[in-house]
């Protein structure tokens, strides 16, 4: 005779769970389910342990992640319990006995140990996982320890009271091995860059010192979401909570570097971070001839350039710009701003025209193809006012002296869609070529770029910049060029731009974009918890993970960009001669506003901008001479003498001819 | 290799015939098939009670006892058979939370045969086993049909015990506002049939109390009434208990016994004013229904449950046939080239 016993073992926490096999729903080597007890802390993405028993199952360790789950009764059809019921809904609350329900559970396997022979996962008992047992389920065990770990916190698995931190390995990250990061959700949660705010901070606090110096360019293309990231934001003890668990100092950006172009004054700067407080910390970005001309490609549309077309820039690229150059009726050019080259180009038109030679053609180069890049190159610096300078000095990235954990803000807010692209354009080409001759300053960039939606979209005309976005994904991996990409559909972004992060996180998801192909491999009960993810909560897959794990993060401990405009207002657009004056205090606290004031009074703004240009990037010890001294003597006015004419020689007519 | 299937080949290897035949009334338990009889206590002749006024017995708690057994020919010696028998018992206790746990269990596994008519190497092997051997008498062993049906009753028995152990015992650790609700009789043991708070649920007919008008108002008792508390003439050993008629469901449609129950409480005056409530109770017990299980009409629902979690824990090899040389009739046969 059998006696029934409490199964609970002293040793260990009870199970919470078995495996069940039956021949419609077996257990395979990638599959199982199980049952729980209706009140359980289970749930869609809980990471379990499953333990062999018996012949041939001892000693064999299986982990899972609950990706579905079923509730249902003896009820053998609806229409019994409507019966029993007799049809009234009240009374079947009122039934004396609740019915036998069950709780059943769909899990992924995660791994299993020992790999192999690899066989269906044995039908034993099911128990919650641990931080050990997490760690082993999502492979970390591989790079958490070590003599040189490469772990980086993403967030916490959370499940039953649980609390679990879990890593991606940075050779997986930020390459070698694999590379890139893309993250997609709904808008407005603030959950995008939330996660890549808090991510990045993560790095720079646990980038494994082996692997060299690590830096951040983050493109701001929207309002002043990236704007105060050296501004400590406010965190509330949940969160210093989950920053100790996951061992990351809940601190600003230390060393945070704005860069925006100016708006079409030429003096007031291009973004959001305004305030008098925090203004001196943004550095115009400013580009002449030499920096744009490389990227025309970007500014003008397909149907500019033609292979004439682009052979004449290229041959302005190499054989004008930056040096000495005879233009061949006489005149000797040195080409280095839009001026200058505008200069050349009407030397050139003068000359044909003079020279009546009968032909159409310079230096190979048909007049009209001249003529055509001349009004496209000519406009660009209308076009891409504040951006790019008809004359003066550019104002530049600190190209070759990037600083180790650093984050370059460029904020191109509010700036024209093609000076975003020429921005966008120009500085991933420089860093990937820094990159490649090892020169940047660091050994690995984070590149994020938001609405990848916009920039490298699944369908249209394959732009300079899709073609760039292309050219990092596959193989910014091998120069540490990574890229953080983030859109509010993923279906929507170029599919080797997405398929080629290694690392994809999932915010809140919209109905309609789950249900695109590119979601089939979700569970339903996956899916619905992604349309419904609180703020917060991301599902991250990582190529150590063999499924899709969502984490809790911590909100930023820096300030949003939402907080950081209520309470660093940006200021009002400062009058021509108060913006001169504001930036040369910036260099020189000595100089006196209303110094420069009388200055540049009366002086052509154009003149004040260039002198104030070669100011800025000159930086001299006595800012207020070196500025008077680019300005230039005043000229006083003189009025034109009279000159002596001879009288038309018809006086009724006004015709000189 | 399970302990019961070590036994089984033991005798087996000894030279018992394997055999693998579930008879059909091995699933569940039979009826008696008897007229016995019965005197009117709450009326002066057996009559028919309203229930729409009757408020429903409302216990804090209840224990609900069911049993099962199952039991297979496993070999023969000569044309004795041998029997693999497994019998078990449990009690789910239903609370505030109207969900039904276990609180009781007991389960049992013998062998049925007749040891004299076993070839001596076979009955050695048996007796060896160390699972308990039940015998049939004697002079139902010489016909194989009469062995099974007095293995059959061997196997009623073991059944009962284990039912009857359990109620005792449990009757002792009854709250104050606490049933024991048993699937059948109550009269089997003293204990029951005298406890305050024992019921017995009756859903098989085969005894009749009644005849002719009796007979007819109770057999024909309308959906939401019962009859008249009675007490069933002793049979043999069967103790004193009260009893009435209860219809669950219409039975108009259907069949005389559709949806029809019986109770049994103890003989006592307050049973007498307890007829109604716990008839009504009865009732709402018919929610949920227990379907798929055919008898539904009259199977409440924790009793099904019980039977639900006994049969789960039954021994998977006992009803299927995995060794029989000829596949069962329901079986899956392997699909071969046509």
């Amino acid at each position: 005779m059998i006696e029934r016993r409490d199964p609970s073992h002293p040793s260990q926490p009870p199970p919470i769970g078995r495996v069940v096999a039956t021949e419609q729903k077996p257990a395979t080597p990638h599959q199982f389910h199980f049952w729980t007890a209706n009140e359980t802390s289970i749930g869609i993405g809980a990471i379990v342990r499953v333990e062999g028993l018996g012949a041939g199952d001892s000693g064999r360790v299986v982990y899972g992640v609950v990706t579905d789950g079923f509730a249902y009764s003896d009820l053998a059809t609806p229409l019994h319990d409507v019966v029993g019921a007799e049809g009234d809904p009240a009374k079947a609350a009122e039934h004396p006995t609740v019915r036998q329900e069950i709780r059943l559970w769909t899990a992924a396997v995660l791994r299993q140990t020992p790999e192999e022979p690899l066989q269906p996962v044995p039908l034993g008992a099911v128990h919650v996982a641990s931080d050990v047992d997490v760690a082993q389920a999502l492979r970390m065990d591989a790079y958490l320890g070590g003599a040189q770990p490469t772990a980086i916190p993403v967030g916490l698995y959370t499940s039953g009271g649980l609390e679990a931190p879990v890593y991606v390995d940075a050779d997986f990250l930020l390459g070698p091995e694999a590379a890139h990061l893309n993250i997609s959700g709904v808008s407005g949660l603030a959950t995008k860059t939330s996660a890549v705010e808090f991510l990045l901070a993560s790095i720079f606090q646990h980038f494994p010192p082996h692997k060299g110096r690590v830096a951040a360019v983050c493109f701001n293309v929207k309002g002043p979401d990236l704007c105060f990231l050296d501004r400590p934001g406010t965190l509330q003890d949940e969160d210093r909570r989950r920053y100790e668990r996951l061992g990351v100092e809940p601190e600003p950006f230390q060393r945070v570097r704005y860069f925006a172009p100016f708006k079409a004054d030429g003096v007031n700067l291009n973004t959001l971070r305004t305030h008098p407080d925090l203004v001196g910390d943004v550095e115009p970005l400013v580009w002449g001839l030499r920096e744009v001309l490389d990227y025309a490609e970007v500014l003008l549309n397909r149907d500019d350039i033609d292979a004439k077309a682009d052979a004449f820039i290229d041959f302005l690229a190499d054989r004008v710009v930056d040096r000495e150059f005879e233009d061949g009726f006489g005149g000797v050019h040195r080409v280095v701003t839009f001026a200058d080259l505008e200069r050349l180009f009407r030397s050139i038109f003068d000359g044909l025209e003079l020279a009546s030679r009968g032909g159409d053609s310079w230096r190979t180069h048909h007049i009209a193809t001249m003529r055509k890049v001349r009004n496209r190159l000519a406009n660009i610096s209308t076009r891409c006012k504040g951006l790019v300078t008809d004359d003066g000095p550019s104002n530049d990235l600190p190209w070759g002296r990037f600083d180790d954990r650093t984050v370059y803000v460029v904020d191109v807010a509010n700036v024209d869609p093609l000076g975003q692209d020429l921005v966008f354009a120009r500085v991933v080409s420089q860093l990937r070529e820094r990159l490649e001759h090892r020169d940047l300053g660091v050994d690995a960039v984070v590149v994020f770029v938001d609405e990848l939606n916009k920039y490298a979209p699944a369908d249209g005309p394959e732009t300079y910049v899709k073609k760039m976005l292309l050219d990092i994904s596959e193989r910014g991996r091998y120069l540490g060029l990574v890229l953080f990409g983030a859109e509010q559909f993923r279906s929507q972004v170029h599919r080797r731009v997405v398929g080629n992060a290694g690392t994809v996180v999932f915010g809140r998801m919209d109905a309609d974009e789950l249900a695109t192909p590119g979601y089939q491999v979700l569970s339903p009960a996956i899916k619905i918890k992604l349309a419904t993810l609180p703020i917060g909560e991301l599902m991250v897959r990582h190529p150590h993970f063999t499924q899709p794990i969502f984490v809790r993060f911590p909100r930023p401990a820096v300030l949003r960009g939402r907080d950081g405009v209520e309470r660093y207002p940006p200021a009002a657009d400062l009058p021509f001669e108060d913006a001169v004056a504001r930036q040369l205090v910036k260099l020189d606290r000595r100089v006196r506003p209303n110094q420069v004031k009388d200055v540049i009074a009366d002086r052509r703004e154009e003149d004040v901008r260039r002198a104030l240009a070669h100011t800025r990037q000159s930086r001299p010890q006595d800012v207020l001479a070196y500025f008077k001294k680019q300005l230039g003597g005043r000229v006083a006015a003189v009025p034109a003498a009279a000159r002596e004419s001879v009288a038309p020689l018809d006086p009724i007519s006004e015709e000189p001819y | 290799m399970t302990a019961s299937a070590s036994w089984v080949e033991a005798v087996v290897a000894a030279g018992a015939v394997p055999a693998s035949h579930v008879p059909d009334a091995s699933l569940g338990r039979g009826d008696l098939e008897e007229f016995t009889g019965a005197d009117a206590i709450e009326d002066p002749d057996l009559r028919v009670h309203a229930l729409n006024d009757a408020r429903p017995l409302r216990p804090a708690a209840v224990c609900v006892l069911d049993g099962i057994e199952q039991w297979r020919v496993v070999g023969y010696g000569g044309i004795t058979p041998i029997v693999r028998a497994h019998a078990a018992a449990a009690i789910r206790r239903r609370g505030p939370d109207r969900r039904l746990r276990t609180v009781a269990e007991a389960t049992q596994e013998v062998a049925i045969t007749r040891l004299d008519r076993l070839p001596a190497s076979v009955r050695r092997a048996l007796e060896t086993a160390g699972v308990p051997v039940l015998e049939f008498p004697a002079e139902d062993a010489g016909q194989p049909a009469r062995a099974l049906a007095a293995a059959r009753v061997e196997v009623q028995k073991a059944r009962a015990a284990l039912e009857r152990r359990l109620a005792e015992e449990r009757l002792h650790l009854l709250a104050a506002d606490e049933w024991l609700v048993v699937d059948g009789v109550l009269s089997d043991s003293p204990a029951l049939s005298e406890h305050p708070r024992a019921l017995g649920v009756v859903k098989s007919h085969g005894a009749q109390y009644f005849e002719g008008a009796e007979l007819e108002r109770a057999l024909t008792l309308p959906d939401g009434h019962r009859t008249g508390v009675f007490r069933p003439r002793a049979r043999g050993a069967r103790r004193d208990i009260y009893s009435w008629y209860v219809r669950l469901w219409p039975w108009e449609g259907n069949d005389l016994l559709y949806g029809l129950l019986r109770v049994e409480a103890r003989a006592h005056p307050d049973t007498l004013a307890l007829a109604a409530p716990i008839a009504a109770w009865m009732r709402a017990e018919r929610a949920p229904v227990a379907t798929p299980d055919r008898r539904w009409d009259r199977l409440l629902y924790p009793i099904h449950d019980v039977e639900t979690y006994l049969r789960a824990r039954a021994p998977s090899d006992l009803t299927s046939p995995p060794a029989s040389r000829i596949p069962h009739p329901g079986a899956r046969l392997p699909r071969t080239a046509s």
